[in-house]
């Protein structure tokens, strides 16, 4: 028998080729489904001001939320009711488990709701 | 995890990308990836200084990568006794001989899952250090070019770049793994049909 035809050898093949069908229909579907989200999107322009404010996440900190939507960070505080002191490195989730223990995602919404309320009314488009 | 991070990102800068970036090139499962494409929209929205995250996250990376493939180069005798004389260990150290320059390179920034493995192996087969390092600049200066710029460029939308992107390094792995079976599945064929050959042609065919 040759080294190359060893029954160890023909396993490692079908494994190989068994584990590389199955990777690339996982991630195959993952990415075509992440392509899809991903394809109606361009770059913002870089001057762009943002207004969505679903892109707020958990892990963002109030700071860095005022930077992003241009909102002052005393602002989104002052609507959650949280000292500014002691609190600006805190993420969204962080400071609804010290504050809000009970009421789950509250910080998250009321963040939103603060920038939305700070945010210039939407421009309509004068053109019939 | 990777939440965790993202928020102290934000709080400490640059340095803090150079640490994640150093420990995934060890092979730390952080998202290294995914910590790239947010520092590059960190940057764009003002958060971080783009040329000093981009230089402490190159720095770090290359320190990662140096430092597994040193792991590779003094486990380089124990992994001989052990594997020395199987014939896939073999294999797979000449194939890696062959094709050394484009794999440390592809695996920089294409098919990051297997960079580990790439820079053990390296090590372990007495790969040149110079070599190695030149060719893992160039790959890690395209991962961090490539990677950080998308999540530049996407601005407060990085998050829909690094879903997409996670994704097909993903797919990508998949079709090297199919590649590399199937180039085994016929080279195995190929052996077996010449040594059939081999013990069908009688010894006095010699004219």
């Amino acid at each position: 028998m040759s080294p190359g035809s060893s029954p160890a050898q023909r396993a490692l093949t079908i494994v190989l080729i068994l584990l590389g069908v199955a990777v690339t229909f996982f991630f195959g579907m993952r990415a075509l489904h992440a392509f899809q989200k991903f394809n109606g999107h361009r770059p913002p322009p870089p001057d762009k001001v943002e207004t969505d404010t679903e892109l707020i996440r958990d892990w963002m900190t109030v700071p860095y939320v005022a930077r992003m939507y241009h909102v002052p960070d005393k602002f989104i505080f002052e609507a959650l009711n949280i000292p500014k002191n002691g609190n600006k490195d805190k993420s969204l989730e962080e400071l609804n488990r010290e504050y809000y223990p009970d009421r789950d995602g509250f910080v998250l919404a009321g963040v939103k709701q603060a920038v939305l309320a700070h945010l210039p009314p939407p421009r309509l488009d004068s053109t019939p | 995890m990777s939440d965790f991070l993202l928020t102290q990102v934000i709080n400490f800068g640059a340095p803090l990308v150079g640490v994640i970036l150093f420990l995934g090139a060890l092979g730390l499962p952080i998202g290294a990836s995914v910590v790239l494409i947010a520092a590059g929209a960190f940057s764009q929205q003002g958060i971080l200084e783009w040329p000093a995250t981009a230089l402490v996250g190159l720095i770090g990376a290359l320190s990662g990568d140096m430092l597994s493939f040193g792991m590779g180069y003094y486990a380089k005798d124990q992994a001989h006794r052990r594997f020395g004389d199987m014939p896939a260990w073999i294999n797979a150290q000449s194939l890696f001989q062959q094709h050394a320059g484009k794999t440390i390179f592809l695996t920089r920034w294409l098919v990051t899952a297997i960079a580990i493995p790439t820079n053990l192996i390296a090590g372990s087969s007495g790969y040149r250090f110079s070599r190695f390092m030149a060719y893992d600049l160039a790959g890690e200066i395209v991962w961090v070019g490539l990677y950080g710029g998308l999540g530049y460029l996407f601005g407060s939308q990085w998050e829909l770049v690094s879903d997409f992107v996670s994704n097909f390094g993903g797919l990508l792995l998949g079709l090297a793994l199919l590649g590399f079976g199937i180039r085994q599945g016929i080279r195995r064929g190929k052996k077996q049909t010449n040594s059939k050959i081999k013990f069908a042609t009688p010894p006095s065919a010699k004219p």
